[in-house]
């Protein structure tokens, strides 16, 4: 069908004197790459919008509970200690309820962006085209982290758009611009992007979707809870170094004992972060693609 | 120009390229030739900076690949026509590709029209062919313009329509002054589409050569003679380099000498015959005959009968 346009002279479209001719592959180039791979993958777009779909459930379901038992609080004295013993003021987390399922998928997410180049080969045409490689890696990088942190903080506001109403059925009052409530907001955001990009060095370094994925579930999910059934002060301490486990002493009102301080906890996670993407960095230069 | 110096690569204990130096011209088609499991595709893939040397350098236009500034624009290359996400479309594939280099939307919509994909250029990848991915690859492999071109087996899958398309396409873009670099195991196709060939095997290079060089060096050319007195023919045939084979009763096969002095020798001989037919090697035979000792996987039967020459052919 194209034979012909190769005998005709420029069917190649050859253009020695284009402006461009030696536009090579900057970052912000790298990056605007990363963002259309990002938005033409309907994979992408699925795991999105369910964590914003979840979100908002969750925050319409919890709502609904937390005032449930609010009420019955207010005739049961049992039922009222156990709400005093939480804090007092359950709204406020209620917008926030659906963040370990959207960590999960959003981590997954992570894992899939890099992942998914090496499974499906697509990988050979990134790093073709950005020979470097660390370019095309931060670029993945700073797409998942703005736009899990963007999602995340999004859907927190919309689940408290939703939470609102019902819980002031049951006469509860939810102050979205409340300092706590936009602390919630920016924490959990943070934290789940966090995830992500842990998510995404898993992904770089195990290179397998199945396998990245098992080992942040792994880490998120099993550990957490193996380190609580395991004996022993050692398994008690470490415990609270967990990446899964940062995200209460973060978003804690008031410092509970036995419990990582906010900064720890924050310096704790940034660690989880900061020191797989590194090695995933350093891996992914070094390495056959 | 892509130049190799020493290139090696090693994978545990398996030397898959072994210290082979070459250089790949502009303006021609060069061959690269080899038996499955030779180290083709590996020596392409450390062209493109995607696998490291073990030892060695490999340049393009002289510098390795990594290190020039705009490398898209500089060399394209199909390496595997699975080197897409399939969840993609063959257009969003191309753009976010074009992307890294600003390389404009229109060049873009121009390679998908010259590779024969403007129909299913907004379709997953996921529901193409084989050909249809190799024409993507190729389309991806020329986004930057580039001065070299890699193509891995670029006709693997392609129905015969796309296999004359990539032989038109190729010799054009090397008729330009660029440097084009295609591996193939179809010797027939190559005898076809190269000038120069690059024959490797179990990681060593066995030629280099240009490919009518190829098939009239290594490939002995033959005669087949029927005769009524081939014991007398052969007789006066035998010395100075000149063998004779009798192959049936009245069929003899001849090596070493050209069809006209059979004629020559008959007539002084009085001998008649009634087929004269010159067996020209094939540049299957040719590479059969190179690659013999280097074939990673043998299989039991081997082909490589001689095959009548045919008029204009090579």
């Amino acid at each position: 069908m194209s034979t012909a346009t190769f005998t005709q002279p420029g069917g190649a479209g050859t253009n020695p004197a284009s402006p461009s001719r030696e536009a090579g592959p900057s970052f912000p180039r790298v990056l605007n790459s990363e963002f259309i791979k990002f938005r033409t993958l309907l994979s992408t777009l699925i795991l999105l919008a369910s964590t914003a779909v979840v979100m908002v459930g969750f925050g319409a379901l919890s709502a609904w509970g937390t005032g449930s038992f609010a009420d019955a609080a207010s005739s049961d004295p049992q039922a009222a200690e156990a709400m005093a013993a939480q804090g007092g003021d359950l709204a406020v987390t209620v917008p926030t309820s659906g963040i370990g399922f959207a960590q999960l998928i959003l981590g997954s997410l992570g894992v899939l962006l890099m992942s998914s180049e090496f499974t499906t080969g697509m990988a050979r045409s990134t790093f073709a085209a950005v020979p470097k490689r660390i370019p095309a890696f931060l670029a993945k990088l700073v797409v998942i982290l703005v736009s899990t942190f963007l999602l995340t903080a999004a859907s927190t506001y919309i689940a408290g758009l939703v939470a609102v109403p019902i819980l002031d059925n049951y006469g509860l009052k939810l102050d979205l611009a409340s300092s706590q409530s936009v602390k919630l907001l920016l924490v959990s955001s943070l934290y789940v992007a966090a995830v992500a990009a842990i998510g995404m060095a898993l992904g770089t370094l195990i290179r397998n979707s199945a396998g990245g994925i098992m080992s942040l579930v792994g880490l998120f999910f099993v550990a957490p809870i193996a380190f609580q059934l395991i004996p022993g002060d050692f398994f008690e301490e470490a415990r609270k170094y967990l990446p899964g486990n940062t995200i209460n002493p973060m978003t804690a009102v008031e410092h509970v004992p036995e419990t990582l301080e906010a900064w720890q906890a924050a310096l704790v996670l940034g660690a989880w972060v900061v020191v797989p993407v590194v090695l995933a960095m350093v891996l992914l230069k070094t390495r056959d693609v | 120009m892509i130049e190799a110096q020493g290139l090696t690569k090693v994978y545990g204990d398996k030397t898959a390229v072994d210290s082979v130096n070459f250089t790949v011209q502009a303006g021609r088609v060069t061959g690269f030739l080899g038996p499955n499991g030779a180290g083709k595709s590996t020596t392409m893939r450390m062209i493109m900076g995607l696998d490291r040397p073990t030892a060695g350098t490999v340049t393009v236009n002289g510098e390795p690949f990594a290190r020039h500034a705009a490398p898209l624009r500089e060399i394209g290359a199909l390496l595997d026509a699975k080197a897409v996400h399939t969840g993609r479309s063959a257009y969003n594939h191309l753009l976010a590709m074009a992307a890294t280099h600003s390389i404009p939307k229109k060049r873009v919509r121009e390679v998908i029209e010259i590779t024969g994909l403007a129909d299913v250029a907004n379709k997953k990848v996921k529901g193409f062919s084989l050909g249809m991915g190799q024409r993507l690859g190729i389309a991806a492999a020329l986004l930057g313009d580039p001065q070299t071109i890699i193509l891995d087996e670029p006709v693997n899958g392609l129905d015969p329509e796309g296999v004359v398309w990539v032989r038109t396409m190729v010799r054009y873009l090397a008729s330009e002054g660029r440097t084009v670099f295609l591996s193939s195991h179809l010797m027939s196709e190559m005898a076809l589409t190269a000038d120069h060939l690059i024959v490797i095997g179990r990681g060593r290079i066995i030629a280099d050569a240009p490919i009518k060089d190829i098939i009239n060096g290594k490939g002995q050319s033959r005669t087949r003679v029927r005769t009524d007195q081939p014991d007398r023919l052969m007789n006066a045939l035998a010395g100075d380099g000149v063998s004779a084979e009798l192959q049936d009763r009245e069929l003899l096969e001849v090596k070493g000498t050209d069809p006209r002095r059979i004629a020559q020798t008959a007539l002084e001989h009085q001998v008649l015959i009634y087929e004269l037919t010159p067996l020209q090697a094939s540049l299957e035979e040719a590479y059969m005959e190179l690659t013999k000792d280097a074939v990673e996987y043998h299989s039991l039967t081997t082909t490589g009968a001689p095959v009548p020459a045919q008029p204009g052919g090579k």
